[in-house]
């Protein structure tokens, strides 16, 4: 009888001792969380509902908010000045992204078989990564100057910076050399990461190696693509260094971040600046979720 | 007993409390104080304020100033966010146009503390300057909030040594009008100076400063209440001005070729690259510093004009203003009197005019080149007209500029978009 009730008492203990020892262990592992997420909460989500709610506000910094509903929504709507900042945002981010990402994905192919001197390019490439933004526009101001290395490489006579059918173009083409290194490093990783056993496989079914890159490789690589995808957008969206640096916005190269902190800290329209946040965040939101659907629905 | 007791406990609390009262709105000698005071860069200027600072620390041991400078591009986005959260400086040095266009309607500023200035009131710290000098710094009623720090009217600066080269005689070439420089550049390129004369291409501010040039002397205005006035005719004549000078066969350099360096803006014309080009004061001195070569060669006139009849020059001013949220406001005037009091470290240092009365009479304006020409534009100056959210509408100046001078689009396109755009800010 004692046996039985020891048989049938015991494992309901034990079970109980591992609920209360993962409950400690939840609850420690939470303590130990709590700064940060204080932190988290108040340097990152209270700044975030400020700034939705001033979205609603007029508000120059030296006055009290005042209420104005969806006036800052309807005022962007019709500006032409952030219709302007949109579509160079879009085609900065495209342009840069689209062709950096493209660029990375055929340099990680051929960077990652062992072929001499790979090594030494793969660090070319690498190295506008470990520059900083600000330092790198300051470099090709002079290279992209009219009588500047550019003109002079390609034999033309162009404005670069001071043009607005060329001043986008220059700071794509700046961007891209930026940007690209730090897609090939993802994609260089992602490549190596993946089985060899598939490539073998695939040779012996008589695959050259354009089939091999189409059937294996680019398939195998949709997760990293994805994050290479998402990553660029952000990226591309939240571009500001080089506009600021290299022409200030000037002739046509006004991008949206650029606008907000015009709009917010020289011209003090705080209200309108937070509702363009508010906007890109849900643009955002939205194309990201568009993102994770499409690459993850083929998986 | 008891009663008297607790008396006398009171009286002493209250003693204490007053005496602490007394100290915090009147600081003892000994009491430490600390000001912090904002500049932007221009060597010359900075090298004056530190003396002058290290004169006054030395004669009041128990206060500090904490000098900064700030990058001239970053200047007014810096001071205007730090002042807004009460974090700024306890004095700023700032221009008149961003006085007048953001920090008064913004209420930033305290007006000036006459007792401070050693004045029984406002009207006798005016009488100490130059009709109008205090204006920049004046808001509608008349209240002044400033004290300048340097007070500037423009001129036309030629390289002779180019000009010899071209053949001209600096002393009989007519640069009366804006035409005539466009005359004189010509022979100027042919005899290898192809720059003969540029405007600046820096930031927005020096654009619209450079446009309000032309357009007091066109007799033009930005905008007419909340509406934009850059397509009006006088608008358009001004930056057709600009345009024949910097574009087509009448261009006077190209503006592609002009450096774009805020810290140092009038550096095509300090290295020789440039033949001629719109200065100020500080700008000649500035230049006697780092290039005493080409300085020279340089010679001062008066500034060409739309219409040599009715003669006028922009004038600007930096004032030296204290931050509403100071807590030493008193102590920072008293201050700012010191340094007001040194007019002629300001001329002789930096070639800055501080417009006491009777300031070009003083042996250190003697001392100034050309300081009969300078004398004419003071005589002849209009501040710019500035408007709500300036920042803004020097931003559609800086557009309507670039696109006429960069992009090719016409005078009157580009015009009446940038008037629609500064209506716009207005209203909006």
């Amino acid at each position: 009888m004692s046996s039985t009730r020891t048989m049938t008492v015991l494992p309901g203990r034990r079970a109980r001792g591992a609920r209360s020892l993962s409950r400690r262990s939840s609850l420690a592992g939470f303590l130990f969380a709590v700064p940060a997420l204080a932190l988290f909460a108040l340097f990152a989500i209270y700044p975030a509902i400020q700034v939705f709610a001033l979205a609603f506000f007029d508000y120059s910094l030296t006055s009290a908010p005042e209420f104005v509903g969806l006036k800052n929504f309807a005022y962007l709507s019709s500006d032409p000045r952030f219709l302007e900042a949109t579509g160079q945002t879009l085609f900065y981010a495209i342009g840069t992204y689209g062709t950096a990402l493209l660029l990375a994905l055929m340099l990680a192919q051929v960077l990652s078989q062992k072929l001499f001197g790979a090594g030494f390019v793969r660090l070319l490439w690498f190295l506008p990564l470990a520059t900083s933004w600000v330092a790198a526009s300051i470099v090709w101001r002079v290279v992209l100057h009219p009588d500047g290395m550019l003109n002079e490489l390609l034999g033309l006579d162009v404005q670069w910076l001071t043009s607005s059918a060329y001043a986008r173009w220059a700071l794509v083409i700046m961007s891209i050399w930026k940007e690209t290194g730090f897609f090939l490093i993802l994609f260089l990783a992602g490549m190596a990461s993946l089985p060899q056993d598939v490539y073998e496989a695939a040779r012996l079914d008589g695959a050259g190696a354009i089939r091999r890159f189409w059937s294996v490789t680019l398939p195998l690589l949709r997760p990293i693509t994805l994050v290479c995808v998402i990553m660029a957008v952000l990226r591309g969206v939240q571009a500001f260094s080089p506009q600021k640096v290299l022409t200030n916005g000037a002739f046509g190269t006004e991008v949206i971040n650029l606008f907000v902190y015009k709009t917010a800290f020289e011209s003090a329209r705080m209200g309108r600046a937070s509702a363009v946040a508010v906007i890109m965040f849900i643009a955002l939101l939205a194309i990201a979720l568009v993102q994770i659907r499409a690459l993850r629905r083929k998986d | 007993m008891r009663k008297t007791k607790v008396l006398a406990v009171a009286a002493g609390i209250a003693t204490a409390a007053s005496l602490v009262a007394c100290s915090a709105s009147a600081p003892s000698g000994d009491e430490k104080i600390t000001i912090s005071f904002w500049t932007h860069t221009h060597p010359p200027m900075i090298e004056v304020f530190e003396a002058l600072i290290d004169e006054y620390e030395e004669a009041n041991p128990n206060i500090t100033i904490d000098y900064q400078t700030i990058p001239n591009g970053d200047f007014n986005t810096k001071m205007l966010t730090s002042l807004s959260n009460g974090s700024g400086p306890d004095i700023i040095n700032m221009d008149d146009a961003a006085i007048r266009g953001e920090y008064l309607p913004k209420g930033l500023l305290a007006p000036i503390d006459p007792e401070a200035l050693g004045a029984a009131d406002a009207a006798e710290v005016a009488a100490r300057y130059v009709d109008g000098a205090l204006a920049g710094a004046s808001d509608e009623d008349g209240t002044i909030y400033g004290l300048p720090s340097e007070f500037n009217g423009s001129a036309l600066a030629i390289n002779t040594a180019h000009f010899a080269d071209a053949g001209l005689d600096p002393a009989t070439t007519p640069l009366e009008t804006w035409d005539d420089v466009s005359a004189a550049a010509q022979k100027l390129a042919a005899a290898g100076h192809p720059q003969a004369f540029s405007f600046l291409y820096l930031h927005s501010l020096w654009y619209a400063q450079q446009y309000q040039t032309l357009l007091h002397q066109t007799g033009g205005v930005i905008a007419d209440g909340d509406e934009g006035a850059l397509d009006s005719p006088e608008a358009i004549a001004a930056l057709q001005t600009w345009a024949d000078l910097a574009t087509g066969p009448t261009a006077a350099a190209d503006p592609n070729a002009t450096s774009r360096e805020a810290t140092t803006p009038f550096q095509d014309l300090a290295t020789g690259t440039q033949s001629m080009a719109i200065v100020y004061p500080w700008a000649m001195q500035q230049i006697s510093e780092t290039n005493p070569e080409t300085y020279a060669n340089l010679q001062v006139v008066p500034l060409p004009q739309a219409n040599p009849s009715e003669p006028t020059s922009r004038v600007y001013a930096y004032y030296l203003a204290v931050n509403k949220a100071s807590k030493q406001q008193a102590e920072a005037w008293r201050f700012i009197q010191f340094l007001a009091d040194h007019p002629t470290e300001f001329l002789e240092g930096t070639d800055f005019v501080q417009p006491v009365v009777g300031w070009e009479t003083t042996p250190a304006a003697q001392e100034i080149p050309f300081i009969d020409v300078w004398g004419e534009a003071y005589s002849v100056g209009r501040f710019d007209q500035v408007t709500p959210h300036y920042a803004e509408v020097q931003d559609v100046i800086q557009k309507m500029v670039n696109d006429v001078v960069f992009d090719g689009k016409s005078v009157k396109d580009a015009a009446a978009e940038a008037s629609a755009s500064v209506t716009r800010i207005l209203q909006g």
